[in-house]
């Protein structure tokens, strides 16, 4: 059953639009924006409808489409806003955040029940749909990379090498020009560019089954007469493209065409057949060109054997195979480690199944905060698994997501010191400033944000007070966060105090510049039985673990 | 007292407020006797003496819109009306009148609600 979450603040207008809906629908209620947050963060795109009212205490519904909004949650999830307020701005403003649809009241059953189920088919057909085109992309690749590879194969297969040649040479295409596409829109290449052109390098060398065995296979060194022969592979291949019966004008054939003639030009102009220069070598045939040479410096052949690594970068930087593009060779040099990697079989050449998806997905929503089903299963999957590790370790425990200014506790964490699971714009909460008082607050997330990614770990200590005065039934409880340990700080008799060691991670965006993205964290308690934690102020995190 | 003589008692339309709880009498009965229950009332009479204003604003929306899920007209009408005169933080010179009305509707409709068949 789908399940659809009510915000109103009112209790009975939320036990009236359950029992309009509970016959076709799992209902959970939330009586304000705080508790909405919380549900959602919890069930995520399972809740297949929000109906939101507008007016409510703590968070009204406008700053909860803001929310869901940053988190990215209304392209898998449609709301529909409850109000009773027909003015033009409430709901322009409304519309402008993403509501799909509204429900005026007075309620009337028939049209709450019909509009649910529009919206809610619409979003689920929009799913399917995106899933379906995804397996198709995916089949249709998969299926003409697989003629791509035969043929591909088939070429080498003459040429006595066990096929990893071609494998390879897709591989360090696409890393070059990944690499490429981020250090420099130069070329404006695009994901799905960089994928066609890496499939279709498969083919540079096809030409050379037209190349006599004694030459192709020959061990030792070729006489010019042999070597003209040898390079005629390049015009060779590509002529067998250009006279293609059918398909000739097919955006793959000419890539196809460029690669496999050009894939031997060099920068200076000093590459054949011929003899181009610069950026008139299609970029495509420079990256295969550079990739082919990085290949073949690194394998054994009949005529050679294998050079390292840091050999053949060295040679490629030093211009010892003829000059390429500048900037490819910088490409190069940021991803030699990589590259070793692929050489050295440790990195899976053949692209996978999830990037295909991710691929199709990028494809239907050009939006970049994008969440596939599947990205959201695994976020689920990871919750789940650092609850059962929490339930384990004991330790309390928060996660905070700078985009969305929202600070999400432990269960028991929450219970401590009797706030909500989700707090939004933690250092103005009103809970957390009584706990803990306003400057800590600012100071201490004014030192997260100072952290890096190079250096993205920081400890603090929370001294966990509590007073018994005379007279009073309740203990009073209070916080402290220092920097140090603080072990020798004496308090007064009637006060007991728990320390705990905090120890954050904040994480920062991939790109450049890095920005910082939020924090996650522990706190360890400090006691007898953690003693051997005691004066390690190692920074290290598994030194906790 | 029938439910659609409830209805007529306190001036409101019985059929339209029907209509909409998909012609079912025992849901609309259900939450018409439930009203007593709701605390916005009693919340806005609170908040409006205590001088809160943002809370007496949310209140008598609050109320106007239950009033108007259950079709009790009049009611809904007072209390629309005090709601906009409490709208945006700003106290319109006649809310304490308004707000007047609006008792004097909701204590109308709670005598004719307990006249009401069990």
């Amino acid at each position: 059953m789908e399940k659809i979450l009510i915000v109103d603040d009112s209790e009975m207008n939320r036990e009236i639009l359950t029992d309009m809906l509970a016959d076709e629908y799992e209902i959970f209620e939330a009586s304000n924006g705080n508790e909405a947050i919380t549900i959602l963060s919890e069930h995520n795109t399972d809740i297949s409808l929000v109906l939101l009212d507008m007016v409510m205490p703590v968070m009204d519904g406008l700053e909860v489409l803001d929310i869901m909004n940053k988190n990215g949650w209304l392209a898998d999830i449609p709301v529909i806003m409850i109000s009773s307020d027909d003015s033009a701005e409430v709901t322009h403003k409304a519309y402008d955040l993403g509501v799909t649809e509204f429900i005026r009241r007075p309620f009337d059953s028939l049209i709450v029940q019909k509009r649910c189920r529009n919206v809610t088919s619409l979003y689920a057909k929009q799913k399917k749909l995106a899933n379906l085109v995804a397996d198709q992309i995916y089949e249709k690749e998969k299926n003409s990379r697989v003629m791509i590879e035969i043929l591909a194969h088939t070429v080498e297969f003459r040429n006595g090498e066990c096929g990893m040649h071609v494998v390879n040479v897709q591989t360090y295409t696409e890393i070059l020009l990944r690499e490429l596409a981020r250090i420099t829109d130069k070329y404006n290449l695009t994901e799905a560019e960089i994928s066609l052109i890496s499939n279709v390098s498969a083919l540079h060398d096809i030409g050379k089954i037209s190349i006599p065995d004694e030459v192709l296979n020959k061990p030792g060194r070729l006489t010019d007469e042999e070597f003209k022969i040898m390079k005629s592979h390049s015009a060779v291949g590509s002529q067998m493209l250009s006279e293609l019966p059918f398909y000739r004008d097919e955006p793959i054939v000419k890539l196809a065409y460029s690669i496999a003639r050009w894939h031997h030009e060099r920068w200076d102009g000093r590459g054949y057949p011929d003899g181009l220069v610069g950026d008139d070598i299609p970029i495509g045939a420079q990256a295969v060109s550079l990739a082919d040479v990085y290949d073949a410096l690194t394998a054994e052949r009949c005529y050679k054997k294998a050079f390292s690594h840091d050999t053949a970068i060295e040679m490629i930087s030093k211009g010892e195979c003829g000059q390429f593009n500048p900037l490819l060779i910088t490409c190069m040099n940021n991803c030699a480690e990589e590259m070793r990697l692929v050489k050295e079989g440790n990195r899976l050449a053949v692209r996978g199944e999830d990037e295909i998806r991710e691929f199709a997905h990028e494809l239907l929503k050009s939006d970049a905060m994008y969440s596939s089903d599947r990205l959201l299963h695994l976020l689920e999957y990871e919750k789940m698994k650092n609850r059962f590790f929490e339930g384990i370790t004991g330790g309390y425990s928060f996660e905070y997501n700078a985009s969305s200014d929202m600070l999400t506790l432990s269960p028991n964490c929450a219970e401590v010191i009797n706030a909500d699971e989700t707090i939004i714009n933690p250092v103005h909460n009103e809970t957390l400033m009584n706990v803990f008082g306003q400057k800590t607050l600012s100071d201490l997330s004014a030192k997260l944000r100072s952290m890096s990614s190079e250096q993205p770990i920081v400890q603090f200590y929370v001294h966990q007070l509590i007073t018994v005065k005379p007279g009073e039934e309740k203990p009073v409880q209070s916080f402290r966060i220092t920097d140090t340990a603080e072990e020798h700080r004496r308090y007064p008799a009637d006060t007991q105090c728990s320390t705990y060691k905090l120890v954050c991670r904040t994480t920062w965006t991939l790109e450049e510049p890095q920005r910082y993205t939020g924090v996650i964290g522990k706190l360890v308690p400090m006691g007898n039985s953690y003693g051997f934690m005691k004066g390690s102020e190692n920074n290290d995190f598994r030194s906790l673990l | 007292m029938t439910l659609e003589a409830f209805y007529n008692e306190i001036g409101s339309d019985y059929k339209a407020a029907l209509t909409r709880m998909g012609n079912s009498e025992k849901m609309l009965g259900k939450f018409v006797r439930k009203f007593t229950a709701d605390k916005s009332m009693s919340e806005l009479n609170a908040s409006f003496d205590g001088g809160d204003y943002p809370t007496a604003f949310r209140m008598a929306h609050t109320l106007k819109g239950l009033c108007a899920n259950l079709g009790l007209d009049k009611l809904q009408h007072s209390s629309a009306e005090l709601t906009e005169a409490l709208r945006g933080g700003v106290v319109a010179d006649n809310a304490a009148e308004l707000l007047a009305q609006v008792r004097a509707d909701y204590d109308m409709t709670v005598a004719a609600l307990a006249q009401l068949d069990e």
